[in-house]
């Protein structure tokens, strides 16, 4: 069964450069497939890093994650703080 | 969409921005390379601070998105319009990127410093396009420079 939740963006660059790679990075360090794109819209592969930089979201534009799999908790709550974490606050 | 940056290709990236030929090893070089493209269109005031700008985003996180793509960009007062190049390689430019494909189609964008979200919005439409299968074929098989810019006119939504 799969979960999701719908994330509002704070950093400042949106998700892009930094937050966007540790993103990708935890996506792909999770046994979960895992799918982004706008609440309405269509969602693309969280674990491709050429997908998630095409959504072009900005900071306070909302985000709707969608994961599969045995970590699909796991791996949603550590996107949901990346994306809710200012960047300067964000650990490598 | 209506009035996008990308809306005008010829604009954002004329036949001058476009190299078929192999860029210089290495990433940085590969940058510079896509530099001087926009620097030689007299676009480009400051060619030390556009590419600190460059080199700067680099350092954040690498701009190879995977897919045989690097999309290095970066907002700087060193231009004074929105400017896109673009750069081809046979061998393939390490990007660093996380999927460890080497860049053979090279992006370089630059926008100046009041562009507000402009970068963001070339870059993700370019993304957009460049996940597709054909448009990243049409572009490695391009004969000449109005094909690429026909490609991306056509896939630039």
């Amino acid at each position: 069964m799969s979960e999701e939740r719908i994330v509002e963006i704070v950093p400042e660059a949106g998700l892009h450069a930094r937050p966007a790679a540790l993103f990708v990075e935890a996506v792909n360090d999770h046994e979960a497939d895992v799918e982004v794109g706008p609440p309405e819209g269509d969602l693309v592969p969280a674990q491709s890093m050429i997908a998630v930089t095409s959504l072009g979201v900005g900071q306070g534009e909302e985000l709707r994650l969608v994961a599969d799999g045995a970590d699909a908790e796991a791996v949603l709550s550590e996107l949901e703080r990346i994306l809710t974490t200012p960047e300067d606050e964000l650990e490598a | 969409m209506t009035d996008q940056i990308t809306d005008d290709i010829d604009e954002l990236i004329p036949a001058s921005h476009i190299s078929l030929s192999e860029p210089p090893a290495g990433k940085e070089a590969t940058i510079e390379y896509l530099l001087d493209l926009v620097v030689e269109s007299g676009r480009v005031e400051d060619r030390q601070t556009a590419l600190d700008a460059l080199l700067a985003r680099e350092e954040e996180t690498t701009t190879g998105v995977g897919m045989g793509i690097g999309i290095p960009h970066a907002k700087t007062e060193a231009v004074n319009r929105p400017s896109l190049a673009f750069a081809r390689s046979e061998t393939g430019v390490d990007f660093g990127s996380m999927d460890d494909e080497p860049a053979t189609l090279i992006f370089l964008i630059l926008v100046p410093e009041e562009g507000g979200e402009d970068h963001l919005q070339i870059l993700s439409s370019l993304s957009r396009a460049l996940m597709h299968d054909d448009v990243r074929g049409r572009l490695h098989a391009a004969e000449d420079e109005s094909e690429v810019q026909a490609t991306l006119r056509e896939a630039i939504a």
